[in-house]
Formats: structure tokens, sequence, C-alpha cells
């Protein structure tokens, strides 16, 4: 489990350092998938029912990450979003979607 | 609140005052208004020398921030009084003489006033505050007004070049002083200088003691230009003369002096302290009178003779602290001597250069030029300003019978007598002193000559002047007068100082020496016989002559000795290192592109993480918390897994959309195997959402060109990613290792029904336990999609983006123009059921959210799915013609649902959120509960629907 | 239970949602804003009131008890932050009114700033380290859509970094989060210290406490701040303010709270750190206040000197140098918003943002230069302007803890900040006259219009160092809660 979480780092990461803007925005939201199973895993996997009082079980799993995880979900899907429009804004005004060419007037 | 409280503040109130009255009163020059101020405090001062002469200490104080240990404490003893003395004195006089100075009209007076009363009081505040914090404070705003001054002529880029010189190098000390200070409180506990001093023998063996004399002595030698610091008083000089009279010779730089003088008797008898202090005080006597002698500006010689003269009187300063390192009184009193003589030039001081400066400044007014190369010959034209300066350069030069000569005879005594002192290995370096002051007043002897006869004496070059030079008007005249009479005044009668003010100030400098009742003799006799003084007094004047003959013609004594290096070229050169260098390395690192930033974020990360698990040794690792793996999982893993690492090799724009998505759908089938099945929900239908919008958003952005970029490139980015992923894994594995606690989570699964009546606990956590998370949750996404609404449509004027022809700009946007309406038939005959089948469902959901999976965001982003997919059939026209409503508006709707959901507990005076619920039946749902939370819900629905449909037609109608 | 705490959060939301629905009335919109605000400040008083005589102030969301429920904290310290940022909130409104402009004010600028005010408030008050990372992303959002309000080409580059580097925080937030709640299965901060406390910090809650440490530095720009110079050049001078003074100032609350409630049992292995961090952030930031020709860049990085100093004062760890982080922090905000006000005002008479072509100022409007004046001195610290005694007690706590290195470096910046300021002061009021304003006769009516909040800053700057005793008064209480957590913890976990 850990284990996949790490890939998933590790390609979000590794996406986000490239050139193009939309890999970039592919790789965040890689990442947030990442971060969203880990909360998984911090809570006690699967040693119990569905969190739903409804069937009788006598232990259910750790809903509250699952709620944190829900929250989570939606805020990332409000950021990500803009962040696409955004992206798709800029790559009308500016041209290109490639990050390296956005370096900005640092110098003077 | 005291007198001298007042003394201090009159100052301000005039500064404050005089610009709004000198507007009101045109007629007359400000000048008259302000001389009031420091006349008033001198008279006052004046009443004061008996009482302090008997010893009696006033003092009063006005708490500021006692919490801090800082009060607004004044009080006045020998050493305050004399400054207050010549603070007020001077300032009187040269308040007087800039009347006659500064033209009304041409000049912005008042401003000049303000200035000026505002150093005047600040300067007041530094000799009589007894709070150290308070001093630094007076002492920066000396710093500060001394800056505007100097800049009073800001078009003048000199001006501004010497303003900042100076303000960067004595608030640099100033800040020294500070530490030195805060060093002192942590010692001491207290800011008080008479605690301080009492408790000063506590301190000697603390490791804070010398740190905190060398910062408090980088403040006075910085205040008080000495060497190496001395390089901006001849800077200064760009300010209007009585300025430089005034704040640079007669008060402002003694500022140090005092500062040396009043933390004497903490750090007096230490090694350190007397050899920094008059070691630094000579090399600046003899630097700066041999630089005087080079100087062709009559200001700037003056500048570097007040640096040297400066120098002596620190150098006195620093020989008379050997007093205290012998407990038998009758050494001691020996060397106080240095002290006494200190203390009695430093007013000669005062008066005479005071006078020369004015007298500059009449030069300066009346022929134009201050170049001694030009000049000669006055003589003749202005006969009283040439008896002035006669008067204060002889006196300069330590001739009889003027005031200067008994402090240089005084100066010779300290230097011969410390020789026979027998501490500080003085037995080997003690005969220097005696040599270089000789030298040091040779060189001033001459430059002294050099001031006044090549000026006034010789033939004369009137004719060309840029203007007819004719004597100074009375007013002018008046000090300088006043300071020459008073030079011959103190020569001829010194004692009348040396009881009234130089022993009260004695005093304070060396307290303990003296039992109670008895007095230093400080009684000063005109002549005391053939003494080694007299002598050197005369070779003095023997070679001094012969040199004065030379200087015209050896170029040793008139061109500056080297000119490549100079202490102003180390400055400048700073100045120029920092900007330069400063932008250099700052764009070294600034590189602007995002891929470095991140890059040193994540180093970071990993370095800082790594360090910090290496140095914990009781990290544990488990693997066993999770259950075996079965089969379907693994297989998930894996396509999960091979999805995502596919993502980089995606030569396309759509296939690396899709796999990011198909990594997504999996992440889902975890949640339903992980026993979340509203996350399994939710996850599908944004991620749904989500992939929508990116081919909506990429439909037409540029084929993923294939990244050639160099391996190094990759390289880099494929280690910073491997070593992030590997530490976010490591730290899971210890993070879940060790579960000393249980969690809060049982609390919900026990208590969510009967305290929230709803079973399925996830949502009862979002929709009450945690409601408030949802809430501005929800909030999160109405901000999102209003931000892309304007970000979209808001275009301003000035950035309309011309560059592109307007067939290529449609192109840009043209499959964006409307969501690809599709003419696919069974798609359009599909999509009416669908949607409608799609809708109930959402509400279904909707209700059955607090119970079963479900809930308002869930149904809200069905409905919208539907309305999506209905508009992908009949076009958005159509869809807007259906449901007329603006969503923008249905958004805002939905979230005021939400919030007064919440806001209503207050009406039963509960806190916020806080729920109530109870059962119905409903038509066709059956029993139903209707709790807050689903009002609260329902705010969540509208709101999702409105965002939804907020963000795909904004971007789908973009033009 | 308090109600009272939820509305610094409650206002704006149900302000910005009114002002939503009407978007073509600009008028409308201001008037409800400012309304809204003034009101919000007297919550705010009220809260700092209540705190001051009756001690910290809770509210537990839907009633539920910590550590099961949200609970918001209203302490000394969240209290005067408020306060202090809807006085700002406020200023910088009347700012906008005079300069923003209609374009930007029919596209929902004003609820933007609304919501973005809730977001601080949530993030200053809220006691559930989750609900933190929540309100952050509230006041992140908004801020995504102001600085990138108008759509220039530089705001569009410039916001993209900028919203890249936080989204990877707000990752590395909720990725922190589940590791403490792995850890400690509790999400409340109280309960969380008390659980650290037992628990004894060392092993993996160090590594943990390290990954908040980053989160909130990225956030607040301590020696992670390359982000910020660039993106807070781009946007209008009303929201460059409003970002300089308040956003920064979150990520430092966020790191007090955390690295005195949670995390304060090791400090060997965490505040070290910290202190490092602080040094290079000072130095770096004091080079790059002089590098640079352009207004904006220097007072960008003059924030950034700020934040380094601050975080000293938490580094150090002793009562004083705590008092003195308070004490600074309040000083920074109000004063670095008024040298962004001024800033602005600067770079519109001139029209333009390079010191070079600037000059003269000082003859038509003395006002407005006299007041940077004033700003240069009160930031550098001179006494008896704000910045001298939160400088003094930092300062002070330092040496007496033996941070020698730490207290020098800040002394020293703060003589490098003050030739920043002054340079600007130099290069802009004195001179011959350079610019905009002297070229074309334009109309000044306006002006003082746009001058006058600067103003109200000024007076208050002024204030707060001469009234120094009095503000200690609430700043040492403050201080007191962040030396001791336990009244911290008693007062929420109180049943």
């Amino acid at each position: 489990m850990s284990i996949a979480v790490g890939v998933l780092f590790t390609v979000g990461v590794y996406l986000i350092l490239s050139k193009s803007l939309l890999r970039i925005i592919l790789g965040t939201s890689l990442l947030t998938h990442g971060v969203h199973m880990l909360l998984m895993t911090m809570s006690r996997l699967k040693t119990g029912a569905a969190p739903l009082l409804g069937h009788k079980a006598e232990s259910y799993v750790d809903p509250l990450p699952q709620a944190l995880i829900l929250t989570s979900i939606v805020i990332s899907f409000g950021v990500t979003s803009l962040f696409l429009v955004l992206a798709y804004k800029s790559y009308k005004k500016l041209k290109t979607d490639d990050m390296e060419a956005l370096r900005g007037e640092e110098h003077e | 609140m005291s007198l001298l409280h007042v003394a201090v503040i009159i100052p301000f109130l005039f500064a404050a005052a005089v610009p709004f009255i000198a507007k009101l009163i045109r007629g007359i020059h400000a000048g008259w208004l302000v001389l009031p101020a420091p006349v008033i405090l001198f008279v006052m001062f004046i009443s004061r020398i008996d009482s302090v002469q008997n010893g009696e200490l006033e003092h009063a104080s006005i708490a500021w921030i006692p919490s801090l240990g800082i009060d607004f404490t004044v009080y006045l003893d020998g050493l305050g009084l004399l400054f207050a003395l010549l603070i007020s004195g001077i300032g009187a006089l040269v308040v007087l003489y800039s009347i006659y100075y500064l033209d009304r009209r041409k000049e912005a007076i008042s401003v000049f006033y303000t200035y000026l009363l505002l150093f005047m009081g600040a300067m007041l505040g530094v000799v009589l505050s007894d709070n150290i914090i308070v001093l630094y404070g007076f002492w920066e705003l000396t710093s500060i007004s001394s800056f505007l001054l100097i800049a009073f002529w800001h078009y003048k880029e000199k001006s501004k070049y010497g303003a900042l010189k100076s303000m960067l190098i004595t608030v640099f000390g100033g800040l020294a002083m500070l530490a030195g200070f805060v060093l002192l409180y942590v010692m001491t506990g207290t800011f008080s200088i008479r605690e301080i001093i009492a408790s000063a023998a506590t301190m000697i063996d603390s490791k804070l003691f010398i740190p905190a004399m060398v910062l408090i002595l980088l403040g006075a030698f910085t205040k008080s230009a000495q060497f190496p610091f001395h390089i901006w008083l001849p800077d200064a000089m760009e300010a209007p003369t009585p300025v430089s009279a005034y704040l640079h010779s007669a008060t402002m730089v003694k500022a140090g002096i005092y500062l040396v003088a009043r933390f004497s008797p903490v750090f007096a008898g230490e090694a350190l302290w007397f050899w920094l202090v008059s070691a630094c005080g000579m090399t600046t006597l003899i630097y700066g009178s041999y630089r005087a002698l080079k100087q062709t500006d009559l200001k700037g010689m003056l500048a570097f003779s007040t640096v040297s003269q400066l120098g002596l009187v620190m150098s006195l300063l620093g020989l008379g602290s050997a007093a205290a390192f012998y407990d038998n009184a009758a050494d001691s009193l020996f060397y106080t001597k240095a002290t006494m003589a200190a203390i009695f030039h430093l007013i000669n001081h005062a008066v005479f250069k005071g006078a020369l400066f004015m007298v500059v400044g009449i030069i300066d007014h009346e022929t134009g030029t201050r170049d001694i190369r030009r000049l000669g010959g006055l003589m003749t034209v202005m006969p009283i300003t040439f008896t002035i300066a006669l008067i204060g350069t002889f006196s300069m030069a330590g001739l009889p019978p003027f005031g200067g000569f008994l402090s240089k005879e005084m100066f010779f005594t300290a230097v011969l007598s410390i020789t026979k002192g027998n501490m500080f290995n003085l037995e080997t370096l003690g005969v220097l002193f005696p040599i270089v002051a000789w030298c040091a007043s040779i060189f001033t002897f001459v430059y002294s000559m050099l001031l006044v006869f090549k000026t006034f004496t010789g033939k004369g070059k009137l004719e060309e002047l840029s203007k007819k030079p004719h004597e100074a008007p009375i007013g002018m005249l008046l000090p300088p007068l006043v300071l020459a009479s008073l030079a011959i005044v103190f020569g001829l009668f010194p004692n009348m100082l040396s009881y009234s003010l130089i022993e009260p100030s004695m005093a304070a400098i060396h307290p303990g020496l003296l039992q109670e009742g008895e007095r230093f003799l400080v009684s000063i006799d005109f002549w005391h016989g053939w003494t080694m003084e007299i002598f050197m007094t005369m070779g003095v004047i023997a070679i001094g002559f012969i040199l004065y003959r030379l200087h015209a013609r050896s170029a040793a004594l008139h061109s500056p000795l080297f000119t490549r290096v100079s202490l102003n070229g180390a400055y400048d050169g700073g100045i120029k290192l920092l900007d330069r260098g400063s932008r250099r390395l700052t764009n070294l690192y600034m590189t602007g592109s995002l891929r470095h930033y991140v890059i040193y974020i994540f180093v970071f990360l990993i370095a800082a993480v790594t360090i910090t698990m290496s140095r914990e040794s009781s990290l544990s690792f488990n693997f066993n918390d999770f259950a075996p793996i079965s089969l379907y999982e693994a297989l998930i893993i894996v396509v999960l897994l091979a999805a995502a690492i596919a993502v980089p090799f995606a030569q396309s724009r759509l296939l690396s959309i899709i796999l990011t998505g198909a990594a997504g759908y999996m992440v889902t089938l975890f949640f339903v195997i992980f026993r979340a099945p509203d996350l399994a929900l939710t996850q599908m239908i944004v991620e749904t959402v989500s992939v929508a919008l990116f081919l909506l958003c990429f439909y037409h952005l540029p084929k993923l060109k294939r990244e050639n970029v160099k391996p190094r490139f990759k390289a880099v980015n494929l280690i910073v990613a491997l070593c992030v992923g590997a530490v976010m894994t490591v730290v899971a594995l210890a993070a879940s290792s060790d579960r000393p606690f249980e969690s809060i989570a049982d609390y919900f699964v026990e208590e969510s029904y009967n305290l929230a009546g709803g079973k399925n606990i996830v949502n009862v956590i979002l929709v009450d336990f945690r409601g408030f998370d949802t809430m501005l949750e929800i909030v999160v996404l109405c901000i999102a999609s209003f931000a892309i609404y304007s970000l979209i449509k808001l275009k301003l004027l000035e950035d309309e983006d011309e560059g592109t022809p307007l067939a290529k700009r449609k192109d840009i946007a043209g499959g964006l123009i409307e969501l690809p309406r599709s003419n696919d038939v069974i798609l359009r005959t599909m999509a009416k059921p669908a949607s409608f089948i799609i809708l109930t469902l959402s509400i279904y959901l909707f209700f059955a959210g607090h119970n079963n999976p479900g809930g308002g965001f869930i149904g809200g982003l069905m409905t919208a799915a539907a309305l999506v997919l209905m508009s992908m059939a009949f076009g958005m026209n159509t869809v807007e013609r259906l449901i007329p409503i603006n969503f923008r508006v249905f958004t805002a709707c939905g979230i005021m649902v939400a919030f007064l959901t919440g806001i209503g507990s207050f009406l039963f005076d509960v806190p916020f959120l806080t729920h109530a619920f109870g059962y119905f039946d409903l038509p066709l749902l059956g029993k139903t509960e209707l709790a807050t939370a689903t009002l609260f819900d329902l705010g969540v629905y509208m709101n999702v629907v409105g965002i939804t449909m907020t963000i795909i037609t904004t971007i789908g109608r973009d033009k | 239970m308090n109600n009272l705490l939820v509305l610094p959060l409650l206002i704006p939301l149900v302000t910005a949602a009114v002002l939503l629905v009407f978007k073509e009335k600009i008028m409308l919109q201001r008037w409800i804003s400012t309304f809204s605000i003034l009101a919000n400040i007297a919550v705010a008083g009220a809260i700092v009131a209540q705190v001051r005589n009756s001690g910290i102030q809770t509210l537990y969301m839907g009633g539920w008890l910590p550590p099961y429920g949200i609970v918001f904290v209203a302490d000394m310290l969240a209290a005067l932050l408020v306060l202090t940022t809807l006085v700002i909130g406020a200023l910088c409104l009347f700012f906008a009114f005079s300069t923003i402009g209609k374009e930007r004010e029919r596209h929902y600028f004003y609820p933007f700033v609304q919501f973005l005010l809730a977001g601080v408030s949530g993030s200053f008050l809220t006691g559930d380290l989750f609900n933190l990372f929540v309100c952050f992303e509230v006041m992140l959002i908004s801020s995504y859509a102001l600085i990138v309000l108008g759509g220039t080409k530089d705001q569009l580059q410039e916001t993209i970094k900028y919203m890249l580097v936080n989204i990877l925080s707000s990752t590395l937030f909720v990725a922190s989060v589940a590791y403490l709640y792995g850890a400690t299965g509790t999400l409340n901060m109280a309960h969380l210290s008390e659980r650290v406390a037992e628990a004894g910090q060392g092993g993996i809650l160090n590594v943990i406490a390290i990954l908040f440490m980053i989160v909130f530095s990225l956030k607040a720009g301590l020696f992670l701040f390359f982000w910020l110079p660039g993106s807070y050049r781009v946007p209008p001078a009303a929201i460059m303010a409003l970002f300089g003074a308040l956003l920064t100032k979150v990520g430092l609350y966020a790191l007090i709270r955390t690295f005195t409630l949670i995390f304060y049992t090791d400090q060997a292995a965490t505040h070290s750190w910290i202190g490092v961090m602080a040094g290079i952030t000072m130095v770096l930031g004091a080079i790059g206040a002089v590098a640079y020709n352009d207004i904006r860049r220097i007072i960008n990085y003059n924030v950034i000197i700020s934040v380094g100093f601050i975080a000293f004062g938490l580094a150090a760890m002793s009562e004083d140098s705590l008092d003195g982080a308070v004490f600074y922090l309040l000083h920074d905000m109000l004063a670095k918003a008024l040298l962004f006000l001024l800033g602005g005002i600067i770079m519109k008479l001139t029209g333009t943002h390079r010191l070079d072509e600037m000059g003269g100022l000082i003859k038509r409007y003395p006002v407005v230069s006299w007041m940077l004046f004033i700003s240069a001195l009160a930031i550098a610290g001179i006494p008896p302007l704000s910045g001298f005694a939160g400088k003094l007690l930092i300062i002070r706590g330092g040496f007496s803890e033996g941070n020698y290195v730490l207290g020098a470096i800040s002394l020293a910046s703060s003589l490098i900040v003050m030739y920043s300021l002054i340079r600007i002061f130099m290069r802009a009021c004195w001179g011959e006259e350079k610019g905009l304003y002297a070229a074309e006769e334009r109309d000044r009516k306006g002006d003082w219009l746009m001058a006058l909040p600067a103003a109200a800053l000024t007076v208050i700057v002024i204030a707060m160092g001469v009234g120094s005793e009095w503000v200690f008064g609430l700043v040492a209480e403050a201080g007191q809660t962040l030396i001791d957590p336990s009244i911290y913890v008693d007062a929420v976990l109180k049943e």
C-alpha cells in the first residue's frame, strides 16, 4: 500500500518537474490521488465493515479519514479545475505551455 | 514631568509649531521665532550650575514602557550639564547666525529650522536621559536629523551622497551600541545608566563584558568620526555652514565623546578599554591633522581638523581611564589630569571651531568660494572677520594666550605622565604617546596657519571672485565674535570654568575616586615654569613654521599621499559591491523558472526529513498492519501503478489525460474495496467531470511535443522524484507503525446514529460532526467557479492581446465556442431518458445520503452531469431555455441556504451549526428523516449544481 | 459556548454571498462591504475584550465536544491577529475604492476580498488541524482569484507559479495531517498537544513536525520564499497590500501555533531548524532588498526579512522572544500594509515602478513623502515607532538564550532594511521632479482620498509605538499562552 503511495508521489513529482503545463497539472492530480490513498492507509485498513450502521457489523473501518478524503477530493477538484482554466487561458494569451519559457522578467 | 523633561521637549514643541507660525507671520525670518528656544534653555541650564556643583543630582522619570524597563528618566549631573550648555549655547549663536546666512526668500527655511530643532531636542535627550534605550532612541534621532540637514539641498547629488553616507555609518554604530546595551541588560537586568554603573563590579568577569564594551565603543567611534569611521564627516560638509558649525563640530560629533565619558565608570580600568580609546584617539588625531594639511577647501580643512581634535579628546579620555586602575587616590588623581584636559579642550574646541566655521561661512557667503587657492588678501576688505579668524586659529594651534594653548599644555602633561605608568605594558609602548602628540600638534599648527594666512594675507585675487567681497553684516559677525572673545577669556581666566563645569563633570566620570567632601584639584594656572611642555610647544612652533614655509613646495605636504587606496574608495566600493553583487547573487537563484523553485522545495524536503530520521533512533517500521493483499487488490494496484507510470511516457495529450483518468478510476475501485462507498461514488463522478474538463480545456492545445531535453534534465527530475516517493513511503510506514492511541473515530461509530440520527457515518461526519468543514469546502468550490468565471470573462482594456490575427484567435478558441454539439441521433434519443434517470437517481441519492451512500454533494454532481449530458445532446441554448436560471446566482443562493442553516442555531442560542432532526413520511420516498442536516445538504446540492454548470458553461461559451 | 467566535468568519462569507448576487451594482457592493467589515471589526474588538476579561473563548461547532467536533478557539494571539487583519482589510478596501478600477469591481473583486478575509480569520481561530487546512484553502483559492484578477500576461504566468507552489504545499499539508492522524489518532490541536506530550515527542513525531514546518514555511515564505517576490509583484497595489500584510503572516501564525502548542517538547530537533532557516531568510532577504531597482521587489524582500526575524523570535522560544514575536507580528502586518499602500500611491503618481524613473515627490506630495519616511523608520525599528518594542524583545530574548549570531544578523538586517527603504525615499521624494505626475498636469482631487488609508495606518503605527506599554499588556497575555500551552489545552478540553 505505502509502496503504491510512494509510486504515485514519484510519478506525480516527475510530471510536475517536466516542462509541459499539461503534464504538470496531471502530476498534481496524481499527487492528490497519492495523498488520498495515504489517508486511507493511515486509517486501519479494511479491518471491519463499511461505516454504514445499517448492516449490523461488530466493527467498522475508521470513517474519519474517509470524511477527510471526501473534503479533500472536493477541494482539490475545485482547485484543479481553476488551475486548468488558468493554464488554458494563459496558453491562449502567452501562446505557450512550456513553463521554462514563462520565467518572467526576473532580471532587470 | 519635571523641568528637565520640559527642557528636552521644548525644542520638539517649537519644531512642531514653527512651520505653521512661519506661514502665518510671513514678514519676518522664521529664525527669530526659533531663537527663543535655545536662549531659554541656556539660561535655564546656567541657573543649574550651582546646584550641580554642590553635587545635588536632579532627576525625574516618566513611565513609557515600564514592563520592558524603559522609562523616560532624565537627570542632570556635571557631564550632562556641560553638554547641555554647549548644545543650547552654541545652538543659540548658530540660530542667530543662520538668520543672516539663509535667505528666507530663496530657501525653505521653516523646514530647515524644524530639522535643526529636532536635532537640538534629540541631542539634549541623549545627554540628559538615564535610560539607555531612550538614549538610543535620541541617538538615532540625531543621526536622522543630521541626515535630513546634510541633504537640505537635496537636488544636489553630492548632498544626497553625503547624507546617505553619514546616516549609514552612524546608524550602523547606533545598532552596534544597541546590541551592547542589550548585552548590558542581560548582565545587569536594568536599562538605567546609574544602576548599571552601580552594579559595574559584578559584570567584570561575565563573558559578555568585553563584547558589550566593544559594541558600545563602535557606537561612540562612528558618531565621533574616529578613524577609520571618520569618512562621513568631510562629506557631511555639504550641509549649510550653520549646520556644520553646530552638528558637525560642536555637538553631535561629541555625542561619542559623551558616551565614552558616560560609560568610563563601567569600563575604565580594563586594559582593552584604555588601549582602544586612547590608541584610536591618537591615530585619529595624527591622521586627521595630517589630512587637514592637504585640503584646499576651507570647510574640508576644518572637517579634518575637527576629526583630529575629536581624536585628541578621545585619547585623553582613554588616558584618564588609567586612573581607575589604581586603588590609592594619589596615583589615580595623577591620571585624572588627562580627563580634566579632555573636558577643558572639549570646551575650547567647541568655542574656536564654532567661530572658525562661522568665519568660513562668512567667506563663502561674501566671496562665493571656499577654495583656498582662489582666496587671499581678504584682510583688507573684512578686518573683523580676519581678527576672529586669527583668534580662532591661534587658539586651535595652541598659542598663548588663548584657551587652546592651555588645553594643549595639559594634553602634553597627560601624555608625558602616561609614560611613567607601569600597567597595561605602558613601559614599552607608553613612549609613543608623546611623540604622536607632538607631531600631531605640529601639523595642527601648520594647517591653522595655512587657514588664516592663505585666505586673508598675500596678494589678493579679489577681482577674479564671483562677487565683490565686503565685510559681513553685524548679525553674522556677532556670534563668532562672542565665541572668539570666549576663547580669550578661557585662555586668561581658565579657572572660571574649572570649578563650575570641569570639576563636576570629572566627578561624573570618576565616581568613587574621592571620599566624601573631597574635590578634584582642577585649578589651571597659566604659567607653570620651564617645564617639558613649554619646550615641546616651542618645538612645535619652530618646526611648524619651517613646514609652513615648505608647504607650497613639498608635495608630501600638500598633495594626497596615496590616491589609489583610500577609505572612501573602500566605502564606495562596498556600496557598489552591495548593489551589484547582491543583484548577481539574487538572480543566481531567483531564476524565475518554476522548475527550479519546485526542485529547491523538494530537495529541502528530502534533506530535512532524511536528516531528522537519521537522528531518530527509535523509528520502527511495520509491514504487518495491512491485511494480506487479495488478488483483486493486487490486480488493481498493478493496473493503477501501470497507468500512473505510463503517463510520463504518453506521447499524445489525449492518452496522458485518459491514463490519469484511469488511475483515478482505479483509486475509486480501491475505495470500494476499502469499504468506502461514499468515496467511491464521489471519486467516480469527480473523476468523470474533471476528465471532461481536461478534454474541454486542452481540446486545442498543441500536441504534446516530445520533450527533447538533455538526459541530465531528466535524470535530475527522476532522482528528485524517486527520493520524494521513497521519503513519503518510509514516513508512511513509520507513522503507521506504532499506534499508542485509540483513534477518536470510535466515538463517531458509536454516537452517529443516537446523536446525529444518521446511519451513514461518513455522511453524518460530513454534514454534522464536521459539517463546518463541508460548509467551507463548498465555499472553496464556489470561489473556484467564480474565479474561473472572472478569469475568462474579465479582459482589461490595456491588455487586449492584439498579437494574433482574428482568424488565428478564433481557431484557438474555436472548439470551445460551444460544447461539441452532437448530431448523433442515438445520443439525442438516449439523452432524454438517460438524463431523466440520472436526475431522479440524483434526487434519491440526495435524500438517501444520511443513511446510505450518497448525499447533497454527490446528488448535485449527478444532476449537473445530467444537465451537461443534455446540453451535449441538444446544445446549450436549448438547455438554457429549459432551465432559465443564472447558475451563478443559483450558487450564491446555495451557500446562502447552507449558512442560514447554521445561523439558525443562533436563534436557539446553541452553538453554530447545531443540528435538529425528526422523521416524516414523504410520498414515494417512504419514511424519511428530515434533519437540519438535510437542509444543509440542500444548500450543498444547489451549490454544486450551480458551480458545475457555471464552470462548464463559462468555459464552453468562451469566445 | 460563544457564537461570537464564528462571526469573523461568517460575516464575510454571508456578505460575499450577497455581493455575488449584485454583480453590476458597484456602489451597492462598496457600501455593503464597508458596512460588513466595520461590523466585523466591532465583533473582533468585542472578542479581544472578552478574552482580556474572561480568558480564552471557545466555540464547539454543532455543539460537538472536542476532540470529536471542530472547535474554534480565541486566545489573545488569535483575537489580536483577527482584529489587525480586519483593520488592514478595511483600509485596503477603502484604498481599492479609488484605485482598483471598474472592471475588476464588476468581476467579483469585493466578494473575493471578503472570502479572503474569511479564510484568514478562520485560520487564526480554528483549533482543529484539518479545519485549518480547509481555512487555508478558502484563503488560498480566493488569493488565486485575486492575484490573477485582470488576467494580464504577467499575472497569468506568475499565478501559475504561485498556484503550483501552493498546491504542492497543500498536498504536503494533507499528507502531514494523515501522518499525524496515523500516529496520534486525533485532529484537535489541544488534544494533539496532550497526546504528543504524552507519547514524548521524538521518533516519528519529529519527522512529522519537520513536515509541518516545511508546509507552513512555504506559506510563510520562511526560507522557501522563492515564489514570493515574483508573484506578489503582479496584482494592483490594494491586493498586494492585502497579500503582503496578511498571507505570509497566516503561515507564520500556523508555525507559531504548532510549534508552541504541539511540537514544543523536543526543541533541539525542531526549533533549531527554524532558527537556521530564520537566519538564512534574513540574509537572503536583506541581499534581495538592495538588489533591485523595482520598488515592488524591494518591498517584497522586506516582507521576507521580517518573516525571518519573527521566526527567530519563535526559534529562541523564550518568554521575551515570544512576546517580541507576537508584538512584531502585529506591527509588521500594519507597517507592511502601510508600505505597500505608499508604494502603490507612488507608482500611481509616477506611473512607474523603477526608482530611477521617479523623483521629487516631496515638493508636491510632502505628506506622502513623510509617511514613507516614517514607515521606513518604523520598519527599521527606530523608537518610538511601532517596530521597536518587538524588535528589542526578540533581540533581548535571543541574546539571553545565547543566540548571538541570529541577534547580530537581525540587527545587521535592520540596517539593510533602513538602507533599502531610505533609498526609495531619496530616489522618489528628493531631487528633480520625475515621472508621470511631473509630466502632465493631472487633477489632484482624488489623491487625498487615495492617501487617506495610508494616513490612518501611519497614525496607528505611531500610536502603537508610543503606546507600546498598553499594547504590550495584550501581547504579554498572548505570549503567556504560547510559553505555557497547558493554558490553551485546558481551556479547550475542559468539560
